[in-house]
């Protein structure tokens, strides 16, 4: 059970933060947009953090979640004796387009290095959402609109649960989820292998290791996480979705931003990465409104630059040798 | 039955010929030597027995197996260990989690856990006499322990072939002595089939290799007993760098 | 009838892969020298255009002068980008200067905003045009196309002629080597990067004369993801195969959007669009080792 100790602070984290914002007034709003950074950051974390490879179409995923929510509620919702099955249904079709899209990419993307696989990733994501606009499928731009489906389904005050408590709830959930899935891989074999792939993948092959059908578990596992935080965090969330607004390849850098700035490849990085990001767009946002971009993008060149390891890798760095270190990876 | 068997093995790059009908057969716990200058294409046959290429012509035989066109991750659980010219550690991970690698996917794959794989390695890095630096990172270790890691990773795949890639080149005297008798005592301890690759340390061959397998040029120009191998005219004018028309 | 218009099309469609040609070589040169792929590509295209729009709307300078304008201002950016970022990430993991690239790109981007705003420009010209039966060209087309072709033939004197140009290529092909034989390695990555943006900026005028609106700050992102689906296909590395690949490109995106507009029901634009990505995506697919080569 040693091996799984990292978990306890991550989970207090949550923990703390769920309890804020239960608890205190105006709260939130505020918590619900940290557990989506934390939640982002380490799902993002299990493919990037552990292989090295850089998805700049991770957004994709997202989008594709967000899509699954709204093409679930909005075929499902005239069937009264479903119910809250509707957003299972949601979730399911949310968590299909995600492996779908996955595993073609796997198979093209994957055998793809470096800045091919980049390069692949950003042309699937720009292709899709103008694939999605160009031939008018799922609303072309005009995107899908279901609240009124919503209300339809559940009643106004139902509704209003969902979208503004519910929705968030479930965005803790699959942070805590995804911290287990990064915890489990990590001391498992599938974690060795993501290590080795990361450090020297040709010397990994000559090692017996399967390198594209480890690669392709972290990616589907990544990915349908992020499929998952789409379908609430912007689907049930908002209950609308644009394909101009959800294929938007800057979400990627803010996944980015959070893992680095935590520690790529740790388990406590991407939580804190999440939290010290959301809080300090949180704060931009009312101090500079407009220009966090304009911050944060000097602020990720520093940290490539100088700081490459991360908060959690410096943190890791001191406390080694210490009692703190089998809390922290 | 012979371990491996590779026959008349051809591998051109571009237009350039790099293997030229290379066969050569390896039996359970022998140890072969096989010598040639730079370019004489040893590294180009190892990458063909580990399988990181496939050969244009030829046949590839792993007792009785045909793997000629298997890829090298399912090569390495048949029996397969390999150390590279330069060594190529996992960097950011530590020298236990670098050995453990081994013991996980090698030849023990699927029959051992993520702590049994961090057991074996313990042992076998106590074996290459890493214990103090166990846990440090092994892209933090000096080039000879770096080979050494190598070593104690490639042993803990259990190979029942296992291919060093210049394993000595650079190496201290006093060094190449120590890891030719820790080779010795590895081969009857675990009776592997070490094939060495070499490209002018004599005094190892000599001390090392039962048979040594001289390359020229792509091709095979001499297979034979080391002491015989040696003394053979051909290995000398090409160590002499004598064109070999000159002797006709 | 549709004949008339494809050929029409196919037409602009030449003209406007020669820009796009050019617009990619600096992409292909900075990666074949450096292997560093330059995520924040279509940023500096923008900047090119803001210099363009700025120089005309402000100032009254004719876009022809904004070419060695733009050419020193993405020269000046390239090396001071070289010497305060790209330099340290040389010899780090792909994911550094990808990321790097990046924010760059970012950074240009907001900054324009701050300066300019967020709203989409234009700026009228007025230099005539060519009526010809089947399609009518804006003299100014014929005047980016004609500029492309100049600055690329300018390039390759340059790379062949001259001995700062072969030390680039030798670079390219082997850097130890080239390092080995005397060749300031350092100081040519500094000055590729530097051309490599010089180029791109100066495509952002070229593109202006092309198509004198929608000049705004996040104008970038869709030539970054047409300039990787061109350098692709030009092999990557090669700024002349960028080039030919960009005419293939023009012809193609024009050509496929006449046939697109034949469909009902479809919105012919962005099909257009998205149809880079597929060719991206079959590239990839059909030639993944060959282009994966550079080793």
């Amino acid at each position: 059970m040693v091996k799984y100790y990292p978990l306890i602070p991550v989970l207090a984290i949550y923990l703390v933060m769920f309890l804020i914002g239960f608890y205190i007034e105006g709260m939130w709003q505020m918590v619900a947009l940290l557990a989506f950074y934390c939640a982002l950051g380490q799902s993002w974390n299990i493919f990037m953090g552990m292989t090295g490879y850089v998805d700049f179409g991770y957004v994709t995923f997202i989008a594709l979640g967000t899509y699954g929510m709204a093409l679930g509620i909005s075929y499902t919702h005239q069937y009264e004796w479903l119910g809250i099955g509707i957003i299972f249904i949601g979730l399911i079709l949310a968590l299909f387009l995600a492996s779908l899209s996955a595993l073609l990419e796997s198979f093209i993307a994957l055998r793809l290095r470096g800045a091919y696989f980049a390069i692949a990733c950003i042309g699937i994501n720009e292709g899709l959402k103008h694939f999605i606009e160009g031939a008018r499928i799922w609303g072309g731009s005009d995107g899908i609109i279901f609240y009124g489906a919503l209300i339809q389904a559940f009643g106004r005050e139902t509704s209003n649960h969902l979208t503004a408590f519910w929705a968030d709830f479930a965005v803790f959930i699959i942070a805590a989820l995804a911290a287990i899935l990064n915890i489990y891989y990590m001391r498992s074999k599938i974690g060795y292998a993501l290590t080795a792939v990361r450090e020297d993948e040709d010397a990994a092959k000559v090692m017996g290791i399967n390198t594209t059908k480890y690669k392709t578990i972290a990616f589907l596992t990544s990915g349908l996480l992020g499929a998952a935080v789409g379908a609430f965090a912007w689907g049930v969330k908002l209950a609308h979705v644009y394909p101009g607004d959800v294929f938007v390849i800057h979400y990627t850098i803010e996944c980015i931003v959070v893992v680095l700035l935590g520690g790529a490849g740790t388990l406590l990085g991407p939580v804190v990465g999440g939290l010290v990001y959301g809080l300090s767009k949180y704060w931009l946002a009312v101090v500079l409104p407009g220009f966090q971009l304009l911050v944060f993008a000097p602020i990720i060149i520093i940290i490539i630059v100088v700081f490459p390891e991360g908060i959690i890798g410096f943190v890791k760095q001191k406390t080694k040798s210490t009692p703190l270190a089998r809390y922290i990876i | 039955m012979a371990l491996l068997k590779l026959e008349n093995i051809t591998k051109t790059f571009g237009g350039l010929m790099a293997l030229n009908d290379v066969s050569l057969e390896i039996e359970h716990g022998e140890l072969i030597a096989i010598v040639g200058p730079n370019g004489a294409g040893k590294t180009t046959l190892f990458n063909i027995i580990s399988g990181v290429y496939r050969p244009d012509k030829g046949k590839i035989i792993f007792e009785e197996r045909d793997i000629t066109r298997m890829p090298a991750y399912k090569r390495a659980p048949l029996g397969f260990g390999r150390t590279f010219q330069i060594p190529r550690p996992f960097n950011s991970a530590t020298v236990r989690e670098n050995v453990a690698v081994g013991a996980m996917f090698g030849s023990l794959a699927g029959k051992v856990s993520v702590d049994d794989s961090l057991e074996i390695a313990d042992r076998y890095i106590e074996l290459v006499g890493l214990e103090a630096h166990k846990d440090k990172e092994a892209g933090s270790l000096t080039p000879v322990e770096k080979k050494m890691m190598e070593m104690a990773r490639a042993l803990a795949m259990k190979p029942k072939l296992l291919l060093m890639d210049e394993a000595m080149a650079g190496m201290h005297p006093k060094d190449i002595d120590e890891m030719v008798r820790f080779l010795k005592k590895i081969k009857e301890k675990e009776n592997i089939a070490v094939v060495s690759m070499v490209e002018h340390v004599m005094r190892a061959v000599v001390g090392l290799a039962e048979r040594v397998m001289v390359m020229h040029q792509g091709s095979k120009l001499v297979d034979a007993k080391t002491e015989e191998a040696l003394t053979e005219p051909r290995v000398i004018e090409v160590y002499l760098g004598r064109p070999p028309d000159e002797s006709k | 009838m549709i004949l008339q218009l494809l050929a029409g099309n196919l037409i602009h469609g030449l003209l406007l892969g020669g820009v796009y040609g050019l617009a990619t070589m600096g992409l292909s040169l900075i990666f074949g020298v450096m292997n560093v792929v330059n995520v924040g590509h279509g940023a500096f295209i923008m900047v090119g255009a803001f210099i363009t729009l700025t120089l005309f709307s402000v100032l009254g300078i004719s876009p022809v002068l904004a070419i060695p304008v733009a050419l020193l201002m993405g020269m000046a950016l390239g090396f001071f980008f070289f010497y305060t970022v790209m330099r340290r990430l040389i010899k780090a993991p792909e994911l550094a200067s990808l990321l790097a690239t990046f924010a760059i790109g970012i950074l240009l981007e907001e900054v324009v905003k701050l300066i300019f705003g967020a709203d989409f420009r234009g700026y009228n010209w007025g230099l005539g045009k060519i009526v010809l039966p089947i399609t009518v060209i804006p003299l100014s087309k014929i005047y980016a196309f004609i500029g492309s072709i100049v600055i690329a033939l300018f390039l390759y004197f340059w790379f062949s002629k001259t001995r700062l140009g072969t030390a680039v290529r030798a670079v390219v092909e082997d850097s130890e080597g080239a390092r080995v034989c005397g060749v300031n390695v350092g100081w040519i990555y500094a000055l590729s990067f530097a051309i490599g943006i010089g180029l791109t900026v100066m495509s952002g005028v070229m593109l202006t004369m092309f198509i004198p609106v929608g000049i705004n700050p996040y104008m970038g992102g869709v030539y970054t993801l047409k300039a990787f689906v061109i350098a692709v296909l030009g092999g990557l590395s090669s700024p002349y195969g960028a080039f030919f690949a960009g005419l293939i490109f023009g012809l193609i995106e024009n050509g496929a959007y006449v046939l697109f507009a034949q469909i009902p029901g479809v919105a012919p634009f962005p099909l257009t669009v998205s149809l880079a990505f597929w060719m991206l995506f079959f590239l990839l697919l059909i030639k993944p080792t060959g282009l994966l080569g550079k080793k």
